[in-house]
């Protein structure tokens, strides 16, 4: 840890090469004295150090509570009813509750990327050493790891540095995950700043992982030409062995890689990935191929092509071992998080397992060891392909076998019931039945994979594999070209578009995350991206979202990351990585801060998330968020205050946090120029917001863009796009306009006999573009 | 605002793209000749306002999916107008063009090229006509400083010969003159704020010989932007009196960065990389940095992707540039100021400059003078400050005249290296791996079998 130094002085010293006078060492953990930046207030913060500044975000954006459920049944005095004023018995309330819920969502979400962190830096070390060099970006990248400095207030340069940094994260949570228990913390606000906490650490920990497999690995270096790789079930060639990995630490992934180039296997055997595991395969070999975002899951091993699966941890179905059994394809469980109720063999030599898997002897086996994995799993899909080629056509049900089917629903509608986007499916079971499979096929690319329809079938119909079947022709043409993950956003980057920004050139800077539980399909994602990059917004994206965005083409047969360029630039399409990848994001938004205006980084977090927060207009969405890991990430983008915006199913995180335009005390600021308050309007206006539809999406990417500190010309640009989308897409010009001019010179000028009309009834009044800031300078100090 | 016009009017057209397939006919272009664009002041009395002429063919009359002859001639009036802002104005015709939905346009001056979709002209843009009213209806709202104007398309192949010949003569004298033009010749600079909404105590002092650090504003730019939003951004600095005409200190210039830096900064020698040298934001095209071995000032520019010579890469510097501050011997530049007769003047101007990367001394050919370019190392000639010596001294660069002078300093050296320096004190056996040690003193010692001293025994 930065501080734990050791300093010995030595007056005179009798050695076996000479006498040694006034001799003075230090050993620390880290070389100290090559940063000689100022440590800020709050290196390695505890959980009440930032809360200050939560409270001022929670204050102007305060929490909106949508009870997904009533009650609390976490002791045994309850269930509690909490509906009304009620409390329960330990005395907590319901927005108490629901906050304790989401901070309890948040620890699951920052523990699972810290201790995905944790693995692979031990890894990492094991393998290559705690001293090997971290080198996220080369030449072009001189803040290496902006949240670390951040958050730590230090400047890591080696794996086994790195391992100070999840100490702290480990502590950190372990106290945060206290907090929920009964009779702890029970004041909403004090809970959701405890999750901001949570959110921050998630950030620090996703960081550290993706710089130490970065750097470990060789995986892209903040390359905007990272190679385009193969993404889509119809790119595998099935006619050579197919290994399927689930999950998001790439280790075994990586054995299993390294295992074929050293036996010149490569070329003879696909090595496909479903979700992060993915991504990061194809980031440390173009080779490998990703099948989809988790969606797929079912449906690819159902297909019956995967002659092995391996998976690793976090986002992988349970009941993978069940869909698997069924083909008689062998599972390898990789991670102690994920052990499947497999037996233990990572102590048996690689043939005794790979002849027991290959003779269907086991289901699959537990192998806690990537290496031994990567052997294991090669041979086992050469061996057994051969074998299971006569019958890969797996579950894809002939036609006739899906008619079948089809005439045995008897209409009880429960599937509809299940079904998390309320899909009319027993009506396309109906229409299907009778050879109509349009009204099937069209759910097929909206279907969530989740397959609750089948367990709600009282007839015990194969559901998602008749969706499939109807979609089959989709399926089978499903490849698409996606840019390999590039990693961080080069310092050289943010410094090309400052001009652009300032001058009005780029609007914003968009990023769309996350998981895969969209409303009506992911084209919405692609077709969200895509007209924002044709708005020369600065468009990232990660994780599933990423590989969703991916798979779409346009009219020509292309995919966006063919058309739309990789680089932090506008009209660009940069795809960070997987879900740890995001720490880039909110790094490259840090780092703004570092790189225009120099404000010292180190352990300064508030001074830091005032700047970007009252400056850096971004805006997270994540349309088909659905995990914890999901509300952590969001967490933490919240503390630096960017706002995220979630689909529909983003309702069930239990509150918003919203701002009201309305009230207009909420909105001032300290102006740093001259200490005085200024009205600055509702910007952003939410910090967190769920919305019904892409169109509704669209319109608040734009709006949620604007920030306090806008030059007159970025803010007009801003403005067209907020009033251009809320025109095309919900028909109207927006009723707010006038909040968010501050001077004639904000209105777009194609626009200004309307605006200029709108603003006279509204009675505006102009005011000034401040320097602004939400903490009065001698706190700054403090 | 556009009602009249049969296309959408906004910003949101700005980065529309036309594909050759999708156009009704190209304007310009590679494949044409005759092809420009020009704004002139007039009299106001000259101008017939709001007129829109059209000289040759319309756009329906024009032929399908062929390149034609085009010229746009913009004429305008208005008493707080001048010649010097027509080329800042004429860039406009860029942007609005851009708006018009289905009219694509690139390209400035002798070198537009414009492409009018299919689909806009089905809707009904068939008419110059209703480009120039889009186009008047833009230029009188947001340059409310021109009060007349009056629109000429021409796409006759003979009537544009004489036209485009003309506007080649405008641009060249205006070119003269903008080169031509010192700082000693105005009374008034522009600060530029607007980086502040990211660098707060950054202010950019552009002047007619020093361009804004990201190369995107000129004196011109100011000028106009000055007059046209008094309360913007861009502001008269009323330069006062010179303090110094070699380092370009000027009294103005001072008060105006004292009052705008929140009394940070309160001297500026313009033309200076030491003492009190003109700040930087964090969008700087290039970084002069000092090389103390030699003397001279490197140069690198933030595309060059390899180590400059002095080892450390355009990131690293920059980060000792960038935020608002005045740091001697890292100095935040743009290009365009490397073309200016006052570039690091007070330094030695381009005799002290002894390191460039190629790509951008291949830019600036015309404004390194002949006697010292071929002294200027580049990445080629030398990546580390050794070969740098060495070049600098083969091709006799001036810096290597003033080195003789000093004395060289000796070298640090460390008096042990170890591989492994093993320590034995009270208990205890301290390794040092790979240790240095550096010593104020050495002495050195023949090693003497110990003499008792008093009242110790033998």
């Amino acid at each position: 840890m930065g501080t734990k130094e050791i300093n010995i002085s030595i007056k005179e010293i009798e050695t076996e090469i000479g006498n040694i006078k006034d001799l003075r060492f230090s050993v620390g953990r880290l070389a100290q004295e090559t940063w000689d930046e100022p440590q800020g207030p709050t290196p390695f913060p505890s959980m009440t150090a930032l809360r200050n500044w939560d409270l001022t975000l929670l204050n102007r954006y305060k929490p909106f509570y949508l009870p997904f459920c009533d009650l609390c049944c976490l002791c045994t005095f309850g269930k509690c009813d909490l509906t009304g004023d009620k409390k329960g018995a330990c005395g907590i309330t319901m927005p108490g509750q629901q906050s304790r819920i989401v901070l309890l969502a948040a620890c699951i979400g920052a523990a699972t990327h810290t201790s995905h962190a944790r693995e692979l830096v031990t890894h990492l070390i094991e393998e290559f050493g705690s001293d090997t060099r971290l080198d996220p970006g080369g030449l072009n990248i001189k803040v290496e790891a902006p949240i670390t400095r951040l958050v730590c207030g230090m400047k890591p340069e080696t794996l086994g540095d790195l391992e100070t940094v999840l100490d702290y994260s480990e502590q950190q949570i372990t106290s945060l995950l206290a907090c929920t228990h009964t009779g702890q913390e029970g004041n909403p606000l004090d809970l959701e700043s405890k999750v901001l906490h949570t959110g921050m650490i998630d950030h620090l920990s996703m960081e550290v992982a993706d710089i130490a497999q970065v750097s470990a690995y060789d995986l892209p270096k903040a390359d905007p030409n990272a190679p385009l790789v193969d993404i889509g079930f119809g790119s595998v060639d099935t006619t050579k062995p197919v290994i399927l990995v689930i999950g998001h630490n790439v280790p075994p992934s990586v054995e299993i890689m390294d295992y074929m180039q050293d036996n010149e296997l490569t070329g003879d055997i696909e090595v496909t990935g479903i979700c992060c595991t993915g991504i990061d395969m194809t980031r440390y070999s173009p080779k490998a191929k990703i099948i989809g975002p988790i969606s797929w899951q079912i449906r690819y091993i159902r297909s019956g092509i995967p002659d092995i699966i391996v998976v690793d941890e976090q986002c992988i179905r349970t009941d993978v071992l069940d869909e698997a059994r069924v083909l008689k394809i062998p599972v390898i469980a990789t991670s102690g998080k994920n052990c499947l109720g497999l037996t233990d063999r990572t102590g048996d030599p690689p043939d005794e397992i790979i002849d027991d898997l290959v003779s269907g002897t086991i289901d699959g086996a537990l192998i806690l060891d990537p290496e031994k994995v990567g052997v294991v799993a090669v041979k086992t899909a050469m061996e057994i392909a051969p074998r299971r080629k006569k019958d890969k056509k797996g579950i894809f049900l002939s036609h006739e076998e899906a008619i079948e089917l089809a005439k045995q629903c008897t209409q009880c509608r429960e599937c509809r019931r299940a079904c998390p986007n309320d899909m009319h499916i027993s009506d396309a079971i109906k229409a299907f039945s009778r050879e109509d499979p349009a009204m099937l096929a069209e759910i097929y690319d909206s279907c969530v994979g989740c397959i609750r329809c089948e367990s709600a079938c009282s007839e015990e119909i194969p559901i998602h594999s008749l969706i499939v079947a109807a979609g089959e022709d989709t399926l089978r043409n499903e490849a698409f070209r996606l840019r390999a993950g590039r990693g961080a956003i080069q310092d050289i980057e943010i410094r090309q578009v400052g001009g652009p920004i300032v001058l009005g050139e780029i609007p914003g800077i968009v990023a769309f995350v996350g998981c895969a539980n969209y409303p009506k399909g992911g084209n919405e994602l692609a077709e969200m991206a895509i007209e924002f990059a044709n708005r020369r917004f600065i468009t990232c994206t990660s994780g599933c979202a990423a590989m969703t965005i991916g798979m779409y083409k346009n009219e020509d047969g292309k995919s966006p990351y063919e058309i739309y360029p990789g680089n932090f630039e506008a009209g660009a399409i940069v795809n960070v990585g997987s879900c740890v990848s995001n720490a880039h994001i909110s790094g490259a938004a840090v780092k703004i801060a570092s790189i225009f205006a120099r404000r010292n980084l180190r352990g300064n977090y508030a001074e830091i998330a005032d700047y970007v927060y009252n400056r850096v207009g971004a805006v997270g969405v994540a349309w088909g968020a659905m995990s914890q890991k999901a509300a952590s990430i969001a967490a933490g983008f919240w503390r630096l205050g960017i706002p995220v915006i979630v689909g529909p199913h983003g309702t069930k995180y239990r509150r918003m946090l919203l701002g009201r335009a309305d009230h207009d005390e909420d909105w001032y600021v300290e102006d740093a120029r001259t200490n005085e308050k200024v009205y600055v309007g509702p910007v952003p206006e939410h910090l967190f917001i769920s919305v019904e539809t892409k169109e509704e999406a669209m319109v608040m990417i734009a709006k949620l863009s604007m920030r306090p500190n806008d030059t007159s010309r970025g803010r007009a640009l801003k403005l067209t796009h907020y009033i251009d989308l809320h025109r095309r897409l919900l028909g109207s010009m927006p009723t707010d306009i006038h909040r968010f001019v501050r001077m004639e010179a904000d209105i777009p000028i194609t626009m200004k006999e309307d605006i200029v009309a709108i603003l006279q009834e509204k009675d505006w009044k102009e005011t000034v573009i401040p320097d602004p800031t939400l903490i009065p300078k001698k706190e700054v100090v403090q | 605002m556009f009602e009249d016009i049969p296309v959408d009017v906004g910003l949101v057209h700005e980065g529309e793209r036309i594909r050759k397939s999708d156009m009704q006919f190209e304007l310009g272009g590679p494949k044409v000749a005759e092809k420009f664009e020009l704004v002139r002041l007039k009299p106001a009395e000259e101008i017939e306002s709001g007129a829109i002429h059209i000289i040759g063919p319309d756009i329906d009359e024009l032929e399908e999916g062929k390149s034609h002859p085009f010229g746009i001639v913009i004429e305008i009036a208005g008493p707080e107008l001048e010649e010097n802002l027509e080329g800042v104005i004429e860039r406009r015709i860029h942007e609005y063009s851009n708006y018009i939905e289905g009219f694509m346009h690139l390209n400035q001056r002798y070198d537009i090229w414009i492409r009018l979709s299919r689909k806009s002209f089905k809707k009904g843009l068939t008419s110059f006509r209703f480009i120039g009213m889009a186009m008047q209806e833009l230029f009188r709202n947001e340059l409310p400083i021109i009060q007349e104007i009056q629109i000429t398309f021409i796409t006759d192949p003979e009537e544009i010969k004489p036209l485009h010949a003309e506007a080649m003569a405008v641009y060249e004298a205006r070119d003269a003159r903008a080169r031509g033009l010192s700082d000693e010749d105005v009374d008034v600079f522009y600060g530029c704020a607007l980086c502040q909404s990211f660098a707060p105590t950054h202010v950019c002092v552009v002047t007619p010989q020093r361009y804004a650090n990201c190369g995107a504003i000129s004196w011109f730019d100011g000028r106009a932007a000055a007059r046209i939003d008094p309360k913007g951004p861009i502001f008269p600095i009323e330069k006062g009196e010179c303090v110094d005409p070699n380092t370009g200190e000027y009294t103005g210039v001072n008060e105006s960065a004292k009052k705008r830096s929140m009394g940070e900064v309160d001297r500026i020698y313009l033309y200076s990389g030491f003492g009190y040298p003109h700040t930087s934001c964090g969008c700087f095209e290039a970084i002069a940095f000092y090389i103390p071995e030699v003397e001279g000032y490197g140069i690198v520019h933030r595309g060059f992707r390899d180590l400059a010579v002095n080892g450390l890469p355009f990131s690293t510097m920059a980060d000792s540039t960038a935020g608002g501050r005045q740091i001697d011997g890292f100095h935040g530049i743009s290009i365009e100021y490397m073309r200016s007769r006052k570039f690091l003047q007070a330094d030695g101007g381009y005799e002290a400059v002894v390191w460039i990367p190629e790509e951008i001394k291949e830019r600036l050919k015309d404004y390194i003078p002949e006697s010292v370019f071929g002294a200027i190392a580049t990445e080629k000639d030398a990546t580390t400050i050794d070969e740098l010596k060495a070049f600098l001294m083969q091709q006799n660069h001036p810096v290597v005249t003033q080195w003789t002078e000093v004395a060289e300093e000796p070298e640090e050296t460390a008096v042990i290296t170890a591989g492994e320096l093993p320590i034995t004190t009270g208990g205890f056996r301290i390794l040092l791996k790979n240790a240095r040690i550096y010593a104020d003193k050495v002495i050195i010692q023949p090693i003497q079998p110990k003499k008792p001293g008093r009242g110790e025994k033998q």
